[in-house]
């Protein structure tokens, strides 16, 4: 089964619960993450990736739970995960940084250095594959932590802020490469930009304090907002609507 | 259903085949004439393994776009050995901080007495395997710890790389001392590594060097047990405690080389 799904999910740092009781379903397609920050998107992006044990609650890549060992590990081959915050090896070469995380996934090998090659080209880096990279600049240091995350053809794509650092031209180019991947995976991406999702996602989740407080199609938060609501665009004035109507709710 | 369209829970419990027949009538009614519900609706097995042997056939074909490097054994080895720099860091510390001390004791033993060098020689490795993963000192440890070859495989990868550095430097050490013999200098130098890493799967393995080291500068310090006598008769000791980590390793092997949280 080509889906995350997620019940129940809690998961504090010390005493402040930073995800409570937090459910979301996702299918192919791209879906984007919006919230305001310290919302909890990193935080599931993490629990997404397995990185981060939740305290409580139940999730399931691909349509298996991953607190098993076996689970887990499969899981892990066909996971794809930027964080948002990511160093390097400066020695490293794009290719061999690449290349690295094809084999820490568990591809066969006689496909890696295929798969690499193409995962490069895809960001568009071929020319600079055997640069090292303390050499590229922050846009390209971007565009070569997408490409790990791709090389394994990932079931489950987790960005998290990819468009960070990439320049107005690079930011179209990827979300025509977001829309390709969303053909057949489950792409989630993190981002406080809401043009972006209005640009290249097919669905957005919007989280706040934790919760999960808006599920469905762009043009269905669009339609949330009024000419009442603050933003410069329909879908950020939908943005801020959802988020007014949440609050006021919770309290 | 939210709205006009079928939301990602519906669609999935679909796909799956666990809604009644009536709902998956009024599913297959609104994607008959919904692009976008379409779109979403995730690709039942039989289809991805027809997708995914496709694109096997076709990867064989298609030209390949760089320069593509052959898929050697020993490029895999030096991309593995060489991906953490403070391997590097520490493969530099052992020479230097050996040859610095053997240099010291070649011109004069009584400034500086063999067993700094006992102290010192058989915690390099702690040191290095400590340095070499972690979230302070791996740039990338959250994207390799997400990966199924992350926990302790990429670990043991390195602790090898220092090994290799640092054991020859543990040898020298013994030779130059002349206390005992380099095999069983080796001893506590393989019970502290795999110390740090069994204790490197409960707290943070900085944290566990720093206590493994503690506690070998204690029992090479303190008067009762300590002194060189800690390496020339207690081989059977070394392997005990070698054995123990290594099976609190195999054990919490899952935690290995991940947060904990």
């Amino acid at each position: 089964m080509t889906t995350v799904s997620v019940a129940g999910l809690q998961v504090s740092y010390g005493k402040r619960v930073v995800l409570d009781d937090l459910a979301i379903e996702l299918g192919v397609g791209v879906h984007g993450l919006l919230g305001p920050n310290g919302a909890g998107k990193t935080t599931l992006m993490r629990v997404l990736a397995t990185v981060l044990r939740p305290d409580r609650g139940e999730v399931r890549l691909l349509g298996r739970r991953i607190d098993d060992r076996v689970g887990l590990r499969q899981a892990r081959r066909r996971l794809g995960y930027l964080p948002q915050a990511f160093g390097f090896y400066p020695r490293f070469t794009v290719r061999e940084f690449v290349e690295y995380f094809a084999w820490l996934r568990e591809m066969p090998a006689a496909r890696i250095p295929l798969a690499v090659d193409r995962a490069i080209e895809r960001v568009g880096l071929l020319d600079r594959a055997d640069d090292r990279m303390k050499h590229l600049s922050g846009g390209m240091l971007r565009r070569a932590g997408i490409a790990q995350a791709i090389v394994n053809d990932p079931r489950v794509l987790l960005l998290d802020e990819p468009t960070a650092g990439l320049d107005p031209e690079q930011r179209v180019e990827f979300r025509t490469l977001l829309r390709e991947l969303g053909c057949d995976a489950v792409v989630l991406v993190s981002t406080h930009l809401v043009e972006d999702v209005a640009a290249a996602c097919a669905r957005v989740s919007l989280v706040d304090d934790g919760r999960l407080v808006f599920a469905g199609r762009p043009e269905e938060l669009i339609a949330a907002g009024g000419d009442g609501d603050s933003g410069d665009s329909p879908i950020e004035r939908g943005y801020t609507a959802v988020l007014r109507g949440a609050r006021q709710v919770s309290r | 259903m939210t709205g006009e369209h079928v939301s990602a829970q519906v669609l999935a419990a679909y796909a799956e085949e666990r809604l009644t027949d009536g709902d998956a009538e009024s599913v297959e009614a609104h994607l008959d004439s919904c692009d976008a519900c379409r779109a979403s609706l995730p690709p039942s097995e039989e289809v991805q393994r027809v997708v995914a042997n496709v694109a096997l056939a076709l990867d064989d074909r298609l030209s390949t776009p760089g320069r593509v490097p052959p898929a050697t054994g020993w490029r895999r080895v030096r991309v593995l050995v060489s991906a953490a720099p403070a391997v590097r860091a520490a493969w530099l510390l052992s020479v230097l901080v050996t040859g610095l001390l053997t240099l010291g004791l070649a011109v004069s033993p009584r400034t500086l007495p063999p067993w700094v060098l006992l102290l010192v020689a058989p915690a390099l490795p702690v040191v290095g395997t400590a340095l070499s993963y972690g979230p302070r000192t791996d740039p990338l440890h959250e994207v390799v710890a997400g990966t199924p070859q992350g926990g302790l495989r990429i670990v043991l990868w390195r602790t090898l790389a220092v090994l290799t550095v640092a054991m020859p430097a543990v040898v020298l050490a013994a030779v130059v001392t002349g206390i005992s013999t380099p095999l069983l200098w080796m001893l506590p130098g393989a019970a502290l590594t795999a110390g740090t890493l069994a204790l490197g799967s409960l707290i943070e393995p900085t944290y566990a060097a720093a206590v493994v080291a503690g506690a070998w500068a204690v029992v090479v310090l303190a008067p009762p047990v300590g002194g060189l006598v800690v390496v020339a008769a207690s081989a059977p000791a070394w392997l005990a405690v070698t054995g123990v980590a290594v099976v609190v390793l195999y054990a919490r092997r899952e935690r290995v080389g991940r947060q904990a949280g």
